[in-house]
């Protein structure tokens, strides 16, 4: 097609458009992890004893850390759906603050003991089984999310989908908390990274290409 | 044209006026032409410039009219640039078979595409001078009022080009 057929095409095909808004896209993704955790709650999917989890100060440490981790990185991947919006700043910002998370946690509870004890506290069958399920609880924001980046135009495909991982894996992750029946630090931070690393893996691998454009 | 008056009329297209869009859709084809000249080889312009107007069209609800215009579609030229650029990329990584002797013309082609897929790999006012003055045979006088360079810049620019080149060329520079 030669250009100046191009641009009256272009023309004609014209329709009125409506502009996309960052609220309106926060918003969406608040709506399907509102029904996400409602539906956590409703199948009774939480961990029985929830009042002594209250007042357990790895219980807070979860939730602060991973709900923050993951509203900042969502914040930052539908700015980023901007095409003059460069997310890589964002990004480096957010590395130092999941270092604190961990440093913060580890601190909680993981120095003083032996070798031999801290393996034993990672207890493999059931981090591998956490780990799933973290994976699992990402899902939804994923798909959300990677289908908001298809209607945007991001320009930094790469850390776009890092940022979606990112945050739909803190997600999974803060959702998980309320079934997790582990509240050592050290099996929290290995276990819940292995998962949440495997989501951001996935999605800046894929992402890039299906929301090409 | 100023880039509020091409904010003007996005905002107009994002209503559906037509007629303001196929003006603003002309102005940016030139402005794109110009941009792409400088970084891309010269056949590779107009499709380029073709596949960046139906991006914008495809795009264009993600303009916010709070922001600049002129931001928002300098991000999308040159991130389908920069596609453009990973495309020779990949382009020249792919092996010409020994079953498949290419005679003299060939060859030229091959040397013409290989130059510029090199000069695409400078930085853009490098591979501006030397396009002008190595390849069209421009004096350095006319190259530096062409580009809006200073001669003595003109000058710097071709040497450090022609060795960036030249590295490019035994494989020293990734």
């Amino acid at each position: 097609m030669s250009y100046d057929s191009l641009i009256d095409q272009l023309a004609k095909d014209l329709k009125p458009v409506r502009r996309r808004r960052l609220n309106a896209d926060l918003a969406i993704v608040a709506a399907i992890c509102g029904v996400e955790l409602l539906l956590f709650f409703r199948l009774g999917m939480a961990r029985a004893g929830m009042p002594s989890m209250l007042q357990h100060p790895s219980f807070w440490w979860r939730l602060a850390s991973l709900g923050l981790i993951a509203g900042i990185s969502a914040i930052l991947a539908a700015l980023s759906f901007n095409p003059a919006f460069s997310p890589r700043r964002g990004i480096r910002a957010l590395a130092v603050l999941v270092l604190v998370c961990l440093g913060t946690g580890l601190c909680i509870g993981a120095g003083p003991d032996g070798l031999k004890t801290l393996v034993q506290r990672l207890d493999w069958f059931d981090g591998l089984h956490c780990a799933g399920k973290v994976i699992a609880l990402s899902l939804p924001p994923v798909v959300g999310l990677g289908l908001l980046m298809r209607r945007g135009a991001p320009t930094d495909m790469r850390a776009t989908s890092l940022l979606v991982g990112l945050a739909a894996a803190a997600w999974g992750a803060f959702v998980f908390v309320f079934a997790c029946p582990f509240d050592d630090p050290l099996y929290i931070a290995v276990w819940y990274s292995t998962g949440c690393g495997v989501v951001v893996a996935l999605t800046r691998m894929l992402l890039p290409r299906l929301a090409r454009w | 044209m100023t880039d509020a008056d091409w904010r003007a009329m996005m905002i107009a297209a994002q209503s559906g006026n037509a007629v303001l869009y196929r003006q603003l859709l002309g102005e940016l084809g030139a402005w794109l032409r110009r941009y792409y000249a400088r970084r891309l080889p010269p056949v590779m312009v107009d499709d380029t410039v073709q596949e960046v107007l139906l991006a914008i069209h495809e795009k264009r609800h993600t303009y916010d009219p709070k922001q600049a215009f002129g931001p928002w579609l300098a991000a999308i030229a040159r991130y389908k640039w920069v596609d453009r650029i990973r495309a020779m990329k990949a382009a020249t990584m792919e092996e010409i078979s020994e079953a498949f002797p290419a005679d003299d013309h060939t060859e030229k082609m091959q040397t013409a595409r290989s130059l510029e897929v090199l000069l695409s790999r400078l930085k853009p006012p490098q591979a501006e001078v030397i396009r002008l003055v190595k390849l069209q045979g421009l004096s350095i006088e006319e190259a530096a009022t062409r580009t809006g360079q200073t001669i003595a810049l003109v000058k710097v620019n071709i040497h450090r080009g022609i060795a960036k080149l030249s590295a490019l060329a035994q494989g020293g520079d990734q």
